[in-house]
């Protein structure tokens, strides 16, 4: 395992992590742009572009472009987060020049009108796709409620509106400032061709005109302002969905990794405390609690499903769990189960290119900083049980939250009502 | 690439065990499939079978359902256990060398369960809450339905059970479910990724070598159901989903067959794609698929878009597989056998990917087949040949599900 790191004059960073013996090369571009950057009037258009750049560039059509990944072999998509957008394809090491080439290609699209407005129509099936699944949109209006008035508050999706009144002439402003070079990682792992992946990298992307982006970290202290809770009511769920975010560490707090092992002990999909009270029993469908942290913000993510009548007794469980955790300690033997869980997790996502592409271009796209297989389990090995405790007592779960119920539950609580 | 290495033996019980290296892993992953799969259900005792396996975990020989957890988590075991129409899985994914303290775990699941009538309540009420989950989930819905309308019972099951009859299942039922299904015979253990394949089949022998044969129930299989159906769902988008009969996979045919489908609508340069999201957007995921049991396979394809441009998509789609026989060309062909290839070759990156797919080859083929002749076969692959096979299984009785807030018009006789 081998990490190599360029910048190119313009300003773009090229890094790889190369393992010799990997049968699969995975590339990728990481661009800073996500649902925070956006206005209230661009709400989407990170997501929508990203879409947007697989419909081809000034010489090459959406066909060709979706054919050539396809001859390629490639396994190829890419996705929009909060703070984020990733293209990537997964190929065969002979066709890492192709897939950078067509990648690199694809981050200046042409952006043509006829293209958008067909493309409008999937973005809007898109987001009613998810609104006809699990969580109803509960995670959406959460983190709306948990981040009012900071950037994260927004939706990736962008709303029905937004995405109708979104014009093309918007979307082109935004990728020429959030696409220029210095706000672009090109990354790469597995079997990779270093020299080869900079050649390619200067050819496709060396006459970008230069360009950065304002930092984009904004103080989320004292978020959320207040505790919240509201209810989106669907008469027809069999089951109620429940998100609950209360305060955790951000990316830039080195308690981000007790507050993840904090999470395994509380609440993994399995063999933590909510598993054995909530799930174990046949009380709910799910319940869990995860840590996700941003740039300038942390949080405790808490998922609860379950019959709708059960819902508000059962939150009412998982908060007297949170308590008993912050009074009464984690255990030394929960501690020691999940730094094996955590280390197992590590080594094994670890030998995936695919999975390395995303955590090397992450975390360099957002940190400059490279970590190994072998560093991250050195990271899980440092945690300590006191380190655990002190997360519990800076970022108390059962502190102020937003919470979000959606399902057929009556409208029986203090917040508002929303119709479907 | 390193050369590959199969393993596998039979012990004289039927257990059979399956391995295979992957060179530059530091994993293992473990699968045991036994024949006690949602086929071997009663009639009217659908969700039999995953209750069951539900219970095992819920104690076996000295330990109980929180210490097979406790101590298949404190190796860093990523484990799942589930059901399928044919077999109970239980699965595991760890750093190679906790394989040793892990099997003895598997084997009291497997043959000591405690099956306690203490806790079949709690289990029964994990599996109507998956039950319910699944509820909310209209894709799954309609992909479930479909498959109960296009394989004959108890083939096109949901695997999961139905809601009444998971209702009334009795501890007694799930004893002698487990008692007679859960046996050496059909029996598959595979593993791949680190592995040291005398060491482990000297101590799954050690384990396992004694397990004694049950009878086994048998599988009745009745009608399949209607070829139409809607189902009514409270949704802004309506789902359609399609299915046609086609070969099963130990069938020659089946490489041809599924790379036209592959071509209908496996990738983003398939036809699927390209007609009804690229040219139309009419919806955000659209595909074609093939899927098979031992005895029977079949195409599914699959849309989910607004409930007024469901019609226009089903149309569309029924076009693009009408006009499929006799008009594949050589550069949608290519593609197909890329992307293929580089899927197989990818594959030995995961360990897991790995000890499934080599469970799933002996389950339909009673033998692994080895990189090298999966990549011979799609080389061997050819215009002419897809046409053939096209010709020899035309679509026929196409079977359609919508799922939504209006039903859809099918027409009458959809074939090519």
């Amino acid at each position: 395992m081998q990490f190599l790191r360029e910048t190119l004059d313009n300003g773009l960073e090229v890094v790889a992590e190369c393992s010799e013996g990997a049968v699969s090369t995975s590339v990728g571009f990481f661009v800073g742009a996500g649902a925070r950057d956006e206005s209230e009037a661009l709400s989407g258009v990170s997501h929508f572009l990203e879409h947007m750049t697989f419909k081809g560039t000034a010489n090459l059509s959406a066909d060709e472009i979706n054919r050539r990944f396809d001859q390629m072999g490639a396994s190829a998509n890419a996705f929009t987060s909060e703070e984020d957008t990733v293209y990537y394809a997964a190929v065969l090491p002979t066709h890492q020049d192709d897939a950078v080439d067509l990648l690199g290609r694809m981050m200046r699209p042409a952006l043509r009108e006829e293209d958008f407005d067909t493309e409008k129509l999937v973005i809007l099936e898109e987001i009613r796709m998810y609104d006809d699944q699990p969580p109803f949109g509960a995670d959406d209006r959460c983190r709306a409620a948990f981040f009012r008035g900071h950037p994260l508050a927004r939706s990736v999706l962008g709303s029905v509106e937004s995405i109708e009144q979104l014009s093309v002439t918007a979307m082109r402003a935004y990728h020429r400032q959030r696409y220029a070079p210095g706000n672009l990682v090109l990354a790469a792992s597995g079997a990779v061709d270093f020299p080869a992946l900079v050649e390619s990298a200067k050819r496709l992307c060396g006459e970008w005109e230069p360009g950065t982006s304002a930092d984009r970290r904004q103080s989320s202290a004292g978020l959320p302002a207040a505790s919240t809770t509201e209810r989106i009511v669907r008469p027809a769920a069999a089951l109620e969905y429940v998100i609950r975010m209360s305060a955790g560490p951000s990316a830039d707090d080195e308690a981000r990794w007790a507050a993840k092992m904090l999470a395994i002990v509380l609440g993994d999909d399995s063999g933590s405390r909510l598993y054995w009270e909530l799930v174990d029993s046949g009380a709910a469908e799910h319940a869990s609690v995860h840590h996700h942290d941003f740039l300038d913000a942390g949080l405790f993510g808490t998922q609860l499903s379950c019959d709708a009548e059960d819902a508000e007794p059962l939150m009412e469980q998982i908060l007297d769990i949170y308590r008993a955790a912050a009074a009464g300690g984690i255990t030394r033997d929960e501690w020691e189960r999940a730094r094996n869980k955590l280390s197992s997790r590590v080594v094994l996502a670890g030998e995936r290119p695919r999975r390395r592409l995303f955590a090397v271009g992450l975390e360099w796209a957002h940190e400059r900083v490279y970590r190994s297989v072998t560093d991250d389990l050195q990271i899980v090995e440092s945690i300590t049980l006191d380190g655990l405790h002190d997360v519990l007592a800076r970022w108390p779960l059962d502190g102020p939250a937003a919470t979000v119920f959606a399902g057929p539950g009556e409208a029986s609580l203090s917040g508002s009502a929303t119709p479907h | 690439m390193a050369k590959q290495t199969f393993h596998s033996a039979t012990l004289d019980n039927g257990i059979v065990l399956l391995g295979e290296d992957l060179p530059g892993l530091e994993s293992v992953a473990i699968a045991f499939h036994v024949p006690a799969g949602a086929i071997n259900d009663p009639v009217g005792g659908s969700g039999l079978a995953a209750l069951s396996g539900e219970m095992m975990l819920r104690g076996a020989g000295d330990r109980s359902g929180r210490r097979i957890v406790d101590d298949l988590e404190g190796a860093g075991v990523q484990w799942s256990q589930g059901v399928t129409t044919t077999h109970g899985s239980f699965s595991g994914g760890m750093v190679a060398r906790q394989l040793p303290t892990v099997l003895p775990i598997y084997a009291d699941i497997l043959r000591r369960p405690l099956l306690d009538a203490d806790e079949l309540e709690k289990a029964r009420q994990v599996v109507l809450q998956n039950l319910a989950g699944i509820e909310d989930d209209p894709s799954h819905l309609t992909i479930s339905t479909l498959r109960r309308l296009i394989y004959p019972a108890p083939w096109g099951m949901p695997a999961e059970g139905l809601t009444p009859d998971v209702e009334r299942l009795s501890i007694d039922a799930v004893r002698a479910f487990v008692a007679g299904n859960v046996q050496p015979q059909g029996t598959i253990i595979a593993v791949a990724g680190r592995i040291d394949w005398a060491d482990f089949v000297r101590r799954v022998e050690a384990l396992l070598g004694d397990w004694e044969a049950a009878r086994g129930s048998d599988v009745v299989t009745h009608d399949r159901g209607p070829r139409v159906e809607h189902v009514p769902h409270d949704s802004q988008q309506t789902h359609i989903a399609l299915a046609w009969s086609l070969p099963p996979y130990r069938d020659d045919a089946s490489y041809d067959v599924n790379a036209a489908l592959a071509i209908l609508g496996g990738g983003s340069s398939s036809r699927l794609f390209t007609e009804v999201r690229e040219r139309r957007g009419l919806c955000y995921s659209v595909s074609a698929g093939y899927h098979t049991h031992r005895d029977f396979a079949s195409a599914v394809c699959y849309a989910g878009t607004t409930a007024a441009r469901a019609q226009e998509t089903l149309d569309v789609m029924l076009a693009e597989i009408k006009r499929l026989p006799g008009s594949i060309d050589q550069g949608e062909l290519d593609r197909v056998k890329a992307r293929a290839k580089s899927g197989l070759v990818m594959q030995q990156e995961s360990s897991a990917a790995r000890a499934g797919g080599i469970a799933r080859q002996w389950y339909h083929l009673g033998r692994v087949r080895s990189l090298e002749e999966e990549l011979q076969r799609l080389d061997a692959l050819s215009v002419d040949s897809i046409e053939r096979r096209l010709a020899d299984y035309p679509v026929a009785d196409l079977t359609v599900v919508s799922l939504g807030s209006a039903a859809l018009e099918v027409p009458d006789a959809v074939s090519a």
